[in-house]
C-alpha cells in the first residue's frame, strides 16, 4: 500500500470515528432522562451551559474571522522572493491557508461543543441510570465520553488527511493546527476561569460561610459551578487535546517536508498513519472498558486504556515488520505512549489519597492552612521530577533510535509526542467521563434522590478524578515534547528561508527571548487566576446579596436566581480572555519581529522550560491539595468542620485555579506560541528589526 | 394554625411558634437575619404545660398569623433560667438542627445506657456550656451536677451530651486521638491523665466551650435532668442515619 493510499485510510479512520461517535450520542439521547425533577434540574445545566456557550463562540467565531482576514492578508504576500523580483502576490496562498486556520478552529469548535452538548444531556440520564445500577450509570457516562473522545480524534485525522491530500503542503496543514489551538487556548483558559470562578463563590459562601452542603440547590452559585464542569473538564480538555493532538502530528509533517525531496512524502505522512491506527486502537480499546455491578470504574477506565496501547504498539510492530515504516520509528512511537503512561500514573501517584503525598498534606493540616500550602507546594515540586525524567527518556531515547536509523534524531522526538497523543480518543473518553459523573451526582442531590444512588455517583465520581489526574500528566508531557518537535520544525522553516538559528546563551538577544519566554507562562497564569480572583469576588458578592436579601432561599421556600450567577461567570471569564490571549498569539510576534529569529527561538526554550514546569506544577499540587480535603472529609484527622479540615478547605480553595485555571491552560499556551511562530518564520526571517 | 411550644437550648430560651418542628429547625438555623446561620437544639414542650414562672397565655395571645397570612415564626417567652422551670417529663422530642437548617428528631428512650468503663468527655449545653471529663458515667456525672455536689458548683437542671474519646478513654497518654476534631489536645490528654491518676472524678477542660459540636461526635446521646428526672435521648448510629435521614446525616457531615 502507498503512502497517499494511507491518507485515504486516515479519512475512513476519521470518518468511521466520527460515526460512532454520533451513534453513541443518539444511543446516550435514548436513554432514560428521569423524574420530572431530575429533568428540571438538567435543563438548569443546559440551559447555562448554553448561554456560556452561545457567548463563547460568538466571540471566538468573531475572533477566528478577524485573524483568518489577518493571515489571508499577510499569507498573500511572498515574501521570499523579495531578494530578487521583490514581493509578489498571491492571493490563493493567503485564503488557503486562511481557510485552514478557519476550518482547523471549527473542528476544534465542533469536537468541544459535542462534548458538551452529550455531556448535558449524559448527566441526567447517568444520575437516572444510577437509580438502577452502577454498571448502566457506567455505561452511559463512558460512551457519552466517547462521544467527545472520537469526534475529537475522528474530525483531526479527517481535517489533516484531507488538508494534505487537497494542498500537498505540510505548511497548510500547520494552519490548521494554529486555527485549532488559538479556539483550544480561548476555551480552555475560559472554561477554566469560568468553573473556578464558580467553584470558589459556590464553597466560598455555601460551604464556608453557610455551611451547606456541595451541590446544595440552595445554593444560587450551584448551577454556574456544575456547568462549569462541563465548559472546563469537558469542552475545554476536549479542545486541549485536540490541539496537542494535531499540533503533534503538524510539528512531524513539518519536519518530515524539510527532509530531501525523494523521502518527504513517505515522512510528512507517516504522523498521520499513526494517528490512524491510534484511532483504530481507540475504537477497540473502548469496547474493553466495562464493569461488572459489584466492580470497580477505576480500573475498568486503566484496562481500556492500557489495551488501547497494547493494540496500537501492535499494529506498529505489523507496519513495521512490513517495512511501512522504520524500526527506528516504531520505537520512537512505542517509547512515547508507553512514557505517556507511565507518566500519566506517576501524576496518579501525587494526587490520589492512596498514597504518602496527599495523606501527609491532609496530616500536617492539623497545623494550620499555613502548613498544608507548604507541604503541597512542595510536593507538586517533587511531583515534576518523574514527568520530566520520563520526557528526557522519551527524548533521549527517540532521538536515539531514529538517529540509528539514519533518520534525524529530532523527527524521532516529534514521532514519540504523536505516540503519546496517537491513543486520544480513549485518553478523552476516559476523562471526559469524569465531569460527567461528577455532574450526575450533583443533579442526584439536587434533585433529592437517594443515598444509594449518591452513593453509587460517588463510587462512579471517584474513578472520574484517578482519569483526570492521568489525563492532565499524560497532555502535560505530550505537550512538551509537541513543542520540543515545534521548536525544531520552526528551526527548519526559518532555516528553509535562508537564516540559520544560532541560539546560543553567548548571545544577548537570545538570553533576551530565553528570558522573555521564561517570564510569559508564570505572567499568563498570574493573569488567569486573577482573573479567577475578581470574578469570583464579583460573584460571592452576588450570592451572599441573594442570600441576604431573599432569606427564603435557605429556609427553602424561595428560589435562588441562578441565572445571574451563571451570566456573571460567562461575562467575567470572556471579558478576561484579552490580555492572555495577546500573550500567546501576538507576544512571539513581537519578539520575532522587533528582537529576530534567534531571539524567538531562545524565546520559544524560555516559555517551554517554564510552561511545562509550570503546569506540572499546578496540575498536581492542585490536584493533591483538593484531595488532601477530601481525605480529611472522609472522617480523617479530624474530619468535616475540624481545624485541619479548615486548613485544608484554604489548600483546596488555593489549588482550585492551580490545577483548573492555569495548568491545563499552559500547555495550549506553549503550543499556541510555538506554532504561531513556525506559522510566521517565513516572515520574521525576511522582517526583523534586530 | 397549630402553635407548638420549644425549648430552645442553643441559646436558652422557651419560644411559642406557630411552625412544626422541621420548619421551626430551618428558621431558627437559616431563616431569620437574628440568627441567620448555626445549630440549633431544641425540644418541642407538651403544650398543655403549665408554669407560673411563664407568661405563657401572654405569649399565645401574641402568636397570631402575620397580616399577609404567614405563620408567626417565634414569640419569646423567656430567656433566663428557662431549663429549669420545665418539668423534664414535659418534653417531647428533641431537634438537632445542623448549620444549614436540616433537623432531625430524636426520641426519648426509657433505657439509660450503662457507663462502660474508661474515661468520659462530656459537653454540658444548658444552662451552662463547660467541656468536662470525668471518670463517671453519665448517670453519675448528672447526679453529682444536680444533686449531690462535691464542691460548690451545682446547677437545678442540666442537658448535657456524652462526647467521644476513642483509644483516649482508655489510654489518655498514648491512646491515639484517632481523627477526633478536638482543639487542643494536648491539653484534654493532660485533663484526663489528671482525672485518671488524681484524687478528682471531674475536670473542666474549657470553661466557656462553645456548645456548638460535630453531632458526629456524640457517643451515645443527651440527656436532660433536673432533681426529680433524668430523661435520655439517644443518638442513632452514623449507619442508620446514612441509611435513612442522609440528608440531614450529609448536612451534619459537614
Amino acid at each position: 500500500m502507498d503512502y497517499q493510499t494511507w491518507l485515504y485510510v486516515g479519512i475512513a479512520g476519521g470518518i468511521i470515528s466520527i460515526a460512532v461517535a454520533v451513534y453513541l450520542y443518539f444511543w446516550v439521547m435514548r436513554q432514560d432522562p428521569g423524574s420530572e425533577r431530575t429533568q428540571q434540574v438538567g435543563s438548569w445545566i443546559r440551559s447555562g451551559a448554553n448561554t456560556y456557550l452561545k457567548r463563547l463562540y460568538t466571540s471566538l467565531a468573531t475572533l477566528a474571522l478577524i485573524l483568518g482576514i489577518i493571515i489571508a492578508l499577510i499569507f498573500s504576500f511572498n515574501f521570499e522572493t523579495i531578494g530578487t523580483t521583490g514581493v509578489t502576490i498571491e492571493p490563493g496562498s493567503g485564503v488557503i491557508m486562511a481557510a485552514c486556520f478557519i476550518i482547523g478552529a471549527l473542528c476544534s469548535a465542533v469536537a468541544g461543543y459535542m462534548g458538551m452538548r452529550v455531556a448535558v444531556e449524559a448527566n441526567v440520564r447517568t444520575a437516572t441510570a444510577a437509580q438502577k445500577s452502577l454498571q448502566q450509570a457506567f455505561r452511559l457516562s463512558f460512551y457519552a465520553g466517547a462521544v467527545l473522545g472520537l469526534a475529537m480524534v475522528g474530525l483531526a485525522v479527517l481535517g489533516m488527511s484531507i488538508i494534505f491530500i487537497l494542498t500537498g503542503e505540510a505548511h497548510a496543514v500547520l494552519g490548521f493546527s494554529f486555527g485549532a489551538s488559538t479556539l483550544a487556548l480561548l476555551a480552555k483558559a475560559g472554561g477554566g476561569i469560568y468553573t473556578k470562578t464558580a467553584d470558589i463563590a459556590a464553597d466560598l459562601v455555601g460551604k464556608v460561610e453557610i455551611g451547606i452542603p456541595e451541590d446544595d440547590p440552595r445554593n444560587p452559585a450551584v448551577v454556574a459551578d456544575n456547568v462549569g464542569d462541563n465548559v472546563g473538564d469537558v469542552a475545554g480538555m476536549g479542545a486541549d487535546i485536540f490541539d496537542s493532538y494535531v499540533a503533534s502530528a503538524v510539528a512531524v509533517m513539518l519536519l518530515g517536508a524539510s527532509f530531501s525531496t525523494g523521502m518527504q512524502y513517505k515522512y510528512t505522512v507517516i504522523p498521520l498513519i499513526l494517528c490512524t491506527l491510534g484511532t483504530f486502537a481507540s475504537l477497540l480499546g473502548i469496547q474493553f472498558v466495562k464493569v461488572k455491578e459489584s466492580g470497580k470504574p477505576g480500573p475498568a477506565l486503566n484496562r481500556g486504556t492500557i489495551i488501547t496501547c497494547i493494540i496500537f504498539v501492535g499494529a506498529l510492530l505489523v507496519l513495521s515488520l512490513l517495512k511501512v515504516i522504520e524500526p527506528g520509528i516504531f520505537w520512537s512511537a512505542a517509547v512515547g505512549i508507553v512514557t505517556g503512561v507511565i507518566i500519566g500514573f506517576t501524576s496518579d501517584y501525587f494526587t490520589n489519597d492512596q498514597y504518602k503525598p496527599v495523606k501527609e498534606t491532609a496530616r500536617v493540616s492539623t497545623s494550620g492552612s499555613a502548613v498544608t500550602i507548604i507541604t503541597g507546594f512542595s510536593y507538586g515540586l517533587i511531583s515534576i521530577v518523574p514527568s520530566i525524567i520520563g520526557v528526557v527518556v522519551a527524548t533521549l531515547i527517540s532521538y536515539s533510535v531514529a538517529l540509528g536509523d539514519g533518520l534525524p534524531g529530532i523527527y524521532g522526538i516529534g514521532v514519540a509526542a504523536v505516540g503519546m497523543l496517537s491513543i486520544s480518543g480513549m485518553i478523552v473518553s476516559a476523562d471526559a467521563y469524569g465531569p460527567i459523573v461528577d455532574n450526575a451526582r450533583g443533579i442526584a442531590e439536587m434533585a433529592g434522590m437517594g443515598q444509594e444512588v449518591i452513593e453509587r455517583s460517588d463510587v462512579l465520581d471517584s474513578a472520574g478524578n484517578t482519569a483526570k489526574a492521568i489525563t492532565k500528566g499524560f497532555s502535560i508531557s505530550a505537550a512538551a515534547l509537541t513543542v520540543l518537535a515545534l521548536f525544531a520544525a520552526y528551526a527548519e522553516v526559518v532555516k528553509a528561508n535562508g537564516i540559520d538559528l544560532n541560539i546560543s546563551l553567548r548571545e544577548p538577544i537570545v538570553i533576551a527571548g530565553v528570558l522573555l519566554g521564561a517570564m510569559t507562562p508564570p505572567l499568563f497564569s498570574a493573569l488567569l487566576m486573577l482573573s479567577v480572583t475578581h470574578n469570583a469576588f464579583d460573584m460571592i458578592e452576588e450570592i451572599r446579596r441573594q442570600f441576604h436579601e431573599k432569606p427564603g432561599i435557605l429556609a427553602g421556600t424561595e428560589d435562588p436566581d441562578y441565572d445571574r450567577c451563571v451570566g456573571l461567570a460567562a461575562r467575567g471569564a470572556l471579558s478576561s480572555l484579552l490580555l492572555p490571549a495577546f500573550l500567546a498569539v501576538g507576544l512571539p510576534l513581537v519578539i520575532g519581529f522587533v528582537l529576530g529569529p534567534d531571539a524567538l527561538g531562545g524565546f520559544l526554550g524560555g516559555a517551554i522550560f517554564t510552561g511545562v514546569i509550570f503546569a506540572l506544577l499546578m496540575a498536581n499540587a492542585g490536584g493533591l491539595w483538593d484531595n488532601a480535603k477530601k481525605y480529611i472529609e472522609t472522617g480523617k484527622f479530624g474530619g468535616p468542620g475540624s481545624d485541619a479540615h479548615k486548613a485544608a478547605v484554604v489548600g483546596d480553595t488555593v489549588g482550585d485555579p492551580f490545577k483548573d485555571t492555569a495548568g491545563p491552560s499552559l500547555n495550549t499556551l506553549i503550543t499556541v506560541m510555538s506554532l504561531v511562530s513556525s506559522l510566521f518564520a517565513p516572515i520574521i526571517a525576511v522582517f526583523h528589526l534586530f | 394554625m397549630e402553635t407548638h411550644f420549644y425549648l430552645s437550648l442553643l441559646p436558652e430560651a422557651l419560644i411559642v411558634s406557630m411552625l412544626n418542628p422541621e420548619e421551626f429547625g430551618s428558621y431558627y438555623a437559616v431563616g431569620s437575619s437574628k440568627k441567620s446561620r448555626g445549630q440549633a437544639m431544641f425540644f418541642e414542650v407538651d403544650p398543655n404545660y403549665q408554669n407560673s414562672y411563664f407568661h405563657l397565655d401572654e405569649a399565645l395571645k401574641r402568636c397570631v398569623p402575620h397580616e399577609d397570612g404567614r405563620p408567626k415564626s417565634s414569640i419569646y417567652v423567656s430567656v433566663y433560667r428557662v431549663l429549669e422551670h420545665i418539668d423534664p417529663s414535659a418534653l417531647l422530642d428533641l431537634y438537632l438542627t445542623t448549620q444549614d437548617g436540616r433537623t432531625l428528631a430524636l426520641k426519648s428512650s426509657e433505657i439509660i445506657p450503662d457507663g462502660d468503663e474508661g474515661l468520659h468527655l462530656y459537653q454540658e449545653i444548658a444552662p451552662v456550656t463547660p467541656l468536662v471529663v470525668s471518670r463517671l458515667d453519665p448517670l453519675s456525672f448528672y447526679d453529682l451536677i444536680v444533686n449531690n455536689p462535691t464542691s460548690l458548683i451545682s446547677v437545678p437542671a442540666i442537658t448535657f451530651a456524652e462526647l467521644q474519646l476513642g483509644e483516649l478513654a482508655s489510654d489518655p497518654e498514648m491512646g491515639l486521638l484517632n481523627n477526633l476534631p478536638y482543639s487542643n489536645p494536648d491539653h484534654l490528654r493532660q485533663c484526663l491523665s489528671d482525672v485518671k491518676t488524681k484524687f478528682v472524678s471531674t475536670k473542666m477542660v474549657d470553661r466557656t466551650h462553645s456548645p456548638v459540636i460535630p453531632y458526629r461526635t456524640i457517643k451515645n446521646g443527651f440527656f436532660v435532668g433536673n432533681q426529680e428526672k433524668l430523661r435520655y435521648y439517644p443518638m442513632p448510629s452514623a449507619e442508620t442515619l446514612r441509611a435513612e435521614n442522609y440528608r440531614w446525616f450529609r448536612s451534619a457531615s459537614m
